[in-house]
């Protein structure tokens, strides 16, 4: 169930936190280290912190981007179960479950602190799993509140349904764990040689008790891609415009994105006013890469007009049209953080980080020198790569093709041979199980979820499964829609050949929540046939018409003149009606003819 | 519509509607575009104004292969941004060409596939010209047609005309292809195209030309509708009002001085005031036209040069 761990790339375990701390040599003239049960801590002074106050961080290098969607939410949950109980009189305290670790943050007096990691220690040891089913639904209640967002869809595109596109879904894992799952992951996760702890203050408090399981030290998971070609766009939802890209950490890529924020909201907001707002990021994601983003609400009507400004002001920066009072500008107030009293306090929760990832950790001096060092070719080759693994998510039916971005794949390579179960209101979309895994078929291609890519089964009692696969296509069996799709074909074709622990059953649905085939329409345009034939091409069939009358004419003619027959008079009628009829015909198509033209005119 | 119906009698001295014809300098331009290389059309290019030069240069996308001789001259000067921004207009100009100016129902998929992958080629060529050299408005003007058409939208169109309307606010070429995007035709309104016509000539200098972009909004209204609301529309006292108030701030207005850009703006005031009947409006600007019709707006009306003919002579000879 957890991502597999390269046991034998390991050193020992105290060769990695000697490593780790070893790291820590470059900078021991600002920050101290030393161990505490076999934990790594750092500490340093915060000069503005009240007497008797400090902060502490225990960390632990593991997140979302550990789990599988199988699993999805464990992280959180552990960190919920070890929080339980945890009140404290005053002083603040929360816990953070990010994408590439886990945080308990305190701030309080020397009490509380060595309070709340004890306590957190001593319950990750010792689950308190009585508790699952409320912090489960406490974290269900907390996933409802928790607005979607641009940014989900941006990581499923990106890394599919693992690793750090986990972060993209809801919790999905969390209804099929069990204490023991839950137990087994705080074990393997939470020890202390995958921790390390930071504390401000010249010494550490007295009464520390951080006893953890002994393990290893987990590297950060290799991103996984859905992505075969950069630069792409997809389309999402309307209102926001963002762009990100994963870069290499750097001095070059950190002004970069600060560039590219004061240049979007002067070209969107301040100038064109299309937007009210727009930003840039850069993320640190793991220990040699970071997230770039670039965000931008759009106001109605204007959306054409943020991604077209986006991307021209992407394209600017990467041709390195950039005013180096740009540059100046974001590095003055960056180079003064540097400067400021407490700035081993600020660094401990970075160097921490470095330590647990196995990065090396660097000095101020250095991060100053490479800052100073930062060109405006620095930047323009920063945001060339941007551009070249750029990810845009445009809104409603807008495109990017137009600036050469390829278009994301919205279709999976292939569907599988099986069995096919069209849809009972749509002949052309069917389901199709088959050995190999499931596919949704429709005229313009398909949604495959192969078994052996299955990363998640959710089933409902009433018989319909929701798979996803590793890519982040999914494909959805409901049975009520498809024709001869019934529980045994279900059960036998997709159940048999998923793993239990692949697999998340979910309640029961509302039976309004259950969809229904959309009733025949009575739309006179789809008629089959002659008659539709007819109604879609009314112009050419009263033409076709005409001309049936001239030959009867013609044929009326002829007959008349070769026998005599009598019916002249009618002859003459027909002649008439013919005439007028013709005449009428070829001036129709002279019109139909004329008002085809222009429209398209450039000049 | 007039009230008599031309004959078919060929006229006497056939009218010049191609602005190669009507202006010789093009021509020549053209000439030397097809047969030799860059440096003799930078040459003759060097000897018109400024604004005359920005008229012409766009003529250069009609020459057959004339991407042959921009792709050589690019291997000299990659960056240059003026070569690029004409190869581009010239893909364009190929890309339209296989579009056809039917409407978008009568167009194949095919076509509209063709059309679009030249057009894309062209847009990634001036993105990154309009990113290097911001200032450079040909650029921007171009991807005003871009834009159009891959139907970026209105909001995109109308971003890339503030850019460019921030460094050239007058610039009759680009006025008259924002007011294209503008109409019902391509997704807009008459609302939108007739109040951004009129932003144009009221906030123009007075004499110059684009005050003509007020008839050519009219135009294409007349064309959209059917007869009997045609006539009447272009009859109305509102419209020839509105003709009348633009073209006496421009190509009427004693300030004007004729450039290359005055033949196409009398022939859309003439063509504008005819349609509607107010023939001794139109007089005024046929005497100045002459033999000089454009292409555009005349081919607007069926047989366009025995129409501008019989005009010409008979709203002439009337005085």
């Amino acid at each position: 169930m957890s991502a597999q761990i390269d046991i034998a790339a390991q050193d020992t375990q105290e060769e990695v936190v000697a490593g780790g701390l070893a790291a820590l040599a470059s900078v021991d003239h600002i920050v101290s280290s030393s161990t505490v049960d076999g934990i790594p801590v750092l500490f340093a002074a915060r000069a503005s912190e009240q007497d008797g106050q400090r902060t502490a961080g225990l960390f632990f290098r593991v997140g979302s981007a550990d789990e599988t969607l199988a699993t999805a939410g464990i992280t959180h949950l552990v960190e919920h179960l070890a929080l339980h109980g945890r009140q404290l009189a005053e002083g603040h305290h929360n816990g953070v479950t990010a994408e590439g670790y886990t945080l308990f943050h305190v701030h309080g007096t020397d009490e509380e602190v060595v309070a709340y990691l004890n306590g957190v220690c001593a319950a990750l040891t010792d689950l308190p799993t009585s508790r699952m089913d409320v912090e489960k639904q406490i974290l269900r209640t907390e996933a409802q509140r928790r607005a979607g967002g641009p940014f989900r869809p941006m990581r499923q595109w990106r890394y599919g349904a693992q690793t750090y596109g986990l972060a993209g879904y809801d919790e999905l894992g969390i209804r099929r764990l069990s204490a023991e799952d839950v137990r087994a992951w705080a074990g393997e996760r939470f020890t202390r040689d995958n921790a390390v702890l930071f504390v401000t203050g010249d010494a550490l408090p007295a009464g520390l008790d951080l006893s953890l399981p002994s393990g290893a030290r987990i590297p950060a998971p290799t991103a996984s891609s859905a992505l075969p070609q950069t630069p792409a766009f997809f389309q999402g939802e309307d209102g926001h415009v963002v762009l990100d890209a994963v870069v290499e950490r750097s001095a070059g890529a950190i002004v970069l994105a600060q560039v590219a924020a004061r240049a979007l909201f002067r070209d969107l907001r301040e100038v064109g006013g299309y937007s009210y707002t727009a930003d840039g990021d850069y993320s640190r994601r793991d220990a040699t890469h970071a997230t770039f983003t670039l965000y931008a609400d759009a106001l109605p009507q204007q959306q054409g007009a943020v991604v077209g400004g986006m991307i021209d002001t992407l394209a600017r920066l990467r041709l390195g049209v950039i005013e180096q009072a740009e540059l100046d500008a974001v590095r003055a107030p960056l180079l003064t953080w540097l400067d400021s009293p407490d700035l081993a306090a600020d660094l401990l929760p970075t160097y921490a980080l470095d330590v647990l990832l196995g990065h090396p950790v660097k000095t101020p001096e250095t991060s100053r020198a490479e800052l100073e060092a930062v060109t405006v070719e620095d930047l323009r080759q920063v945001a060339e790569d941007v551009w070249a693994g750029a990810l845009l998510q445009v809104p409603g039916r807008a495109g990017a093709e137009w600036a050469g971005m390829a278009v994301a794949p919205q279709r999976s390579a292939a569907a599988v041979e099986g069995i096919r179960y069209p849809r009972v209101d749509n002949p052309d979309v069917a389901l199709v199980i088959g050995l190999a895994g499931v596919s949704l078929t429709t005229p313009e291609g398909a949604a495959t979820v192969l078994f052996e890519d299955c990363q998640l089964l959710s089933a409902r009692p009433d018989g319909a499964r929701h798979l996803i696969g590793a890519d982040g296509f999914s494909v959805a069996i409901e049975p009520t829609l498809h024709v001869g799709l019934n529980g045994p074909s279900i059960e036998q074709g997709v159940d048999a050949r998923v793993p239990e622990h692949l697999v998340a059953r979910l309640p029961a649905r509302d039976p309004q929540e259950i969809p229904q085939p959309r009733p025949p329409t009575q739309d006179v345009g789809a008629r089959a046939g002659i008659g539709g034939w007819i109604d879609r091409h009314l112009d050419l069939s009263v033409n076709l018409l005409r001309q049936v009358f001239l030959v009867v004419l013609a044929l009326g003619v002829v007959v008349t003149l070769q026998t005599e027959f009598v019916g002249s008079a009618l002859v003459v009628l027909l002649l008439v009606w013919g005439i007028v009829q013709g005449s009428v015909g070829i001036a129709w198509w002279l019109a139909a003819r004329r008002r085809r033209e222009v429209g398209a005119a450039r000049r | 519509m007039p009230r008599k119906r031309p004959s078919a009698a060929p006229p006497p001295v056939p009218p010049l509607f191609t602005t190669e014809e009507t202006h010789p300098q093009i021509a020549s331009m053209q000439a030397v575009a097809a047969t030799e290389d860059w440096a003799a059309v930078a040459a003759l290019l060097e000897e018109l104004s400024p604004v005359d030069r920005d008229f012409a240069l766009r003529y250069l996308s009609d020459v057959e292969g004339v991407e042959g001789l921009l792709e050589r001259a690019l291997e000299d000067d990659p960056r240059d941004p003026l070569l690029r921004t004409l190869l581009a207009e010239r893909y364009v100009h190929i890309g339209w060409g296989i579009r056809s100016r039917y409407r978008a129902e009568h167009v194949s998929r095919e076509q509209f596939a063709q059309f679009h992958d030249w057009l894309r080629r062209a847009e990634q060529i001036l993105l990154e010209v309009c990113a290097e050299h911001p200032t450079f408005v040909l650029a921007w003007d171009v991807r005003l047609t871009t834009a159009r058409g891959l139907e970026l939208g209105h909001s995109e169109a109308r971003r890339r005309y503030g850019r460019l309307a921030s460094l050239d606010p007058h610039s009759y070429v680009a006025q008259k292809a924002l007011l294209q995007q503008l109409c019902p035709k391509w997704s807009g309104s008459w609302e939108d195209a007739h109040g951004f016509a009129t932003g144009c000539a009221e906030s123009a200098p007075a004499g110059a030309p684009n005050g003509a972009v007020v008839a050519l909004a009219h135009i294409e209204h007349w064309l959209e509708l059917d007869p009997p609301e045609k006539e009447r529309y272009m009859a109305s006292a509102a419209v020839r009002d509105d003709l009348r108030r633009a073209a006496a701030r421009s190509v009427r207005h004693p300030e004007h001085r004729e450039d290359f850009h005055s033949v196409g703006a009398h022939n859309a005031f003439a063509l504008a005031f005819l349609l509607g009947d107010h023939e001794e409006d139109a007089a005024v600007h046929l005497r100045v036209i002459g033999n000089r019709a454009s292409g555009a707006p005349w081919d607007y009306v069926d047989d366009p040069v025995t129409y501008f003919s019989y005009f010409r002579d008979a709203v002439l000879a009337a005085g």
